[in-house]
């Protein structure tokens, strides 16, 4: 009799388990993320992995070209068909933050034991935040510094790189060697978001900000650039090169210093056949204030979401295998605390150890949601100043003026 | 009810369906998109009310605001001078080559036919072969013309704003010329040789045949050509990304580009809406003279 009960209350507790556990195993949640393409595949890597290694929940990805991915995004959100999870880059971020479009994780982070927010850098970390909440986790970060040919310098009897604006136009017109196709420098003032890439860190460096452009600093920024167009100390084109393009001229031989990013190195370890090296971003004055541009990404989960929960333990993954992202796919930690294992090269090491450096100056852009206008104001005054139409402080007074009508 | 069956299927009834199924083709395809981005251009638009068609109306906000952008007369000069530029170089290179060609020289017809291949190329890869010909440093538009001496020191000309807008022009002429050549060659084609016999009879040297036989007989052809020039240019958007971006400081900025740029990159689509509205009426514009202009013209 009892064993017959037992037996029977053994099969109820079966029935429970697997009417507990069976609907779980029948339909997986599924998350969609989306992400940009290429990166070295860094996104669509981990999106599997934590698909693999969870049987509740199924990853779809879908991988966007850069250019594609804000307007995806849009029209997803605004037809209410956007994903769960998305990477976006950081100055278009606060479009979507600023809305309610992104879930707020404040709480989650900070009861988190994957995310803790104070091992990442503050620039990086802003950028995921608007009105003292947090909407995002930084995926990666980069920033600019100056590179220079070591040979050429020697050459031309430099021997430091230059650490203010004027030494940077003096070293430049000592290199600079029309005869020989040398220009001293090279950067990218290009009518794009990689334009104000490149010159909103000197409007920092000279006591503004992105709200604040016609400073005295500012001002003579500007003109440090003009005049290195003029002197023909640089060539025309970094008024329509990339940074990448810019760059390129440089491990040519074509340019003694360049102002670019991490993301170079690979490239200029195998190109440039001459000794290199990357010194911080010369300052206004001596030991004036320092800043950087900020790039890359940020992870960011939908406020539509039917799925937080998955979501989040997605993002905590990633964050999880930060160890990974600068061997396995060449992204730099936004977080100081990981050491970046050597790279068996000596010039990339000390590179990397000067861009390390100078990411703790790095600024984001922004936040704010029409950022892509206001950059606009940006880099249109650079061009328009460069290409003699206004006067640098006549451009910026005008970008002044736009920004302020957008800001308020 | 059977009446109504023979007419649909023999009868007026038959003709009103082929006149709706074009009808509703039309304003299915082009109507709605039309009216919508019209619509568009007097509202409010934003991330939350994308996706709906009733937004807050703004009136004439969006032109003014359009109007008011410090590059807004910078990009209609560029405009005119880019259409202007394209067409006039494309149909009287075309016309040449059209005039050449009908000389009827051997292999004249497979020569013509090889100078389509740059009309069937896309337009970015076209930008990207003539952003190489441009280039300012290493360029080899400039090697050519310093070997040739005709200049001392390199043009940049996709970053000397002087020079930007001729860059992307210079391009879209090389562009358009085959289609261009193609179509005044038809032209050519269909007038009668007897015309040009009995004016040879008559003393007429080779100016005059021109002047007074080949432009009066291909008038239709060179309207029609220049029409859908018009339209071709200000549809020409794949060179401006591939060249110029239209910088530096927007002076090759035309406004096809100017619209994607407010709302692709500004997400800004009521004013993208609005410029594409603004250069529809000047289609307009240009097409009501062109079908006034032809509208007395001579069938031959």
């Amino acid at each position: 009799m009892i064993s017959r009960r037992l037996t029977l209350l053994g099969a109820l507790a079966m029935v429970g388990v697997s009417t507990l556990t069976l609907p779980a195993l029948a339909e997986p949640v599924k998350l969609t993320i989306w992400g940009l393409d290429g990166d070295n595949g860094l996104i669509p890597a981990l999106a599997k992995e934590f698909d693999d290694k969870n049987d509740d929940v199924v990853v779809e990805f879908r991988a966007i070209a850069f250019d594609e991915l804000v307007n995806e995004a849009l029209k997803a959100f605004a037809t209410n068909q956007a994903p769960d999870i998305i990477c976006l880059d950081n100055p278009d971020f606060a479009l979507f933050s600023s809305r309610g479009a992104m879930l707020d994780i404040t709480d989650r982070v900070a009861k988190s034991d994957v995310i803790k927010t104070d091992l990442y850098y503050a620039g990086p970390l802003a950028s995921a935040m608007w009105d003292g909440k947090l909407y995002g986790v930084p995926k990666a970060t980069n920033t600019i510094a100056l590179f220079y040919n070591k040979d050429l310098f020697a050459k031309a009897g430099i021997a430091e790189p230059p650490t203010t604006w004027d030494q940077l136009l003096e070293d430049a017109r000592k290199l600079n060697d029309p005869a020989n196709n040398v220009y001293g420098i090279t950067w990218s003032a290009r009518a794009n978001e990689e334009g104000t890439f490149q010159f909103l860190p000197w409007i920092q460096m000279g006591g503004g900000s992105f709200k604040e452009v016609n400073t005295a600093g500012a001002i003579k920024a500007l003109e440090t650039w003009k005049t290195m167009l003029d002197e023909k100390l640089a060539s025309q084109d970094v008024l329509s090169q990339g940074q990448w393009d810019s760059t390129g001229t440089f491990n040519a031989g074509n340019a003694a210093m360049a102002i670019s990013g991490p993301w170079e190195l690979g490239r200029m370890a195998t190109d440039a056949k001459f000794d290199w090296g990357v010194a911080l971003l010369p300052t206004e004055t001596e030991g004036g204030a320092r800043s950087s541009a900020m790039g890359d990404f940020n992870w960011g989960i939908f406020a539509s979401t039917k799925h937080p929960d998955e979501s989040f333990r997605a993002i905590e993954y990633f964050v999880s295998q930060s160890e990974r992202l600068f061997p396995e796919f060449s992204n730099i930690p936004p977080r100081g605390d990981i050491p970046l294992p050597s790279t068996g090269d000596a010039k990339k090491d000390a590179a990397l150890a000067v861009f390390q450096e100078q990411l703790k100056y790095a600024q984001p852009r922004g936040p704010h949601p029409e950022w892509q206008k206001i950059s606009k104001a940006i880099y249109d005054a650079v061009q328009a100043a460069m290409t003699g139409q206004m006067s640098p402080k006549d451009a910026l007074d005008q970008a002044q003026a736009t920004i302020k009508g957008i800001v308020g | 009810m059977t009446r109504i069956f023979r007419s649909v299927r023999d009868g007026i009834g038959f003709d009103i369906l082929l006149i709706g199924a074009a009808l509703l083709f039309l304003v299915a395809f082009a109507g709605v998109p039309l009216i919508y981005n019209v619509l568009m251009s007097f509202q409010q638009v934003d991330m939350f009310n994308l996706g709906t068609f009733m937004r807050p109306l703004v009136g004439f906000a969006n032109y003014a605001a359009v109007v008011a952008q410090p590059e807004f007369w910078m990009v209609a000069r560029n405009t005119l001078l880019f259409v202007v530029g394209s067409i006039g170089g494309q149909f009287v290179l075309g016309f040449g080559l059209a005039l050449f060609f009908a000389r009827g020289f051997p292999g004249a017809a497979t020569i013509r036919g090889l100078f389509l291949v740059s009309w069937v190329m896309p337009g970015l890869v076209v930008g990207a072969i003539w952003g190489w010909i441009l280039a300012g440093d290493f360029g080899v538009l400039n090697y050519l013309l310093k070997s040739l001496g005709i200049i001392q020191s390199n043009i940049f000309w996709k970053s000397d704003p002087n020079f930007s807008i001729w860059a992307v022009i210079i391009a879209n002429i090389w562009l358009g010329l085959a289609f261009n050549m193609l179509l005044l060659s038809v032209g050519l084609h269909g007038i009668p040789r007897e015309l040009y016999e009995a004016a040879r009879v008559d003393g007429a040297n080779t100016w005059q045949r021109f002047w007074f036989i080949t432009l009066p007989m291909m008038r239709s052809t060179i309207g029609a050509v220049l029409s859908l020039g018009l339209i071709a240019t200000l549809q020409q958007f794949d060179l401006f990304p591939a060249i110029t971006e239209g910088g530096p400081a927007n002076s090759s900025m035309v406004s096809q580009y100017w619209a994607w740029q407010a709302s692709f990159k500004l997400y800004d689509f009521a004013k993208g809406a609005t410029i594409s509205v603004m250069m529809l009426v000047l289609v307009l514009i240009a097409s009501v003279i062109y079908v006034r202009s032809t509208r007395h013209e001579v069938r031959g």
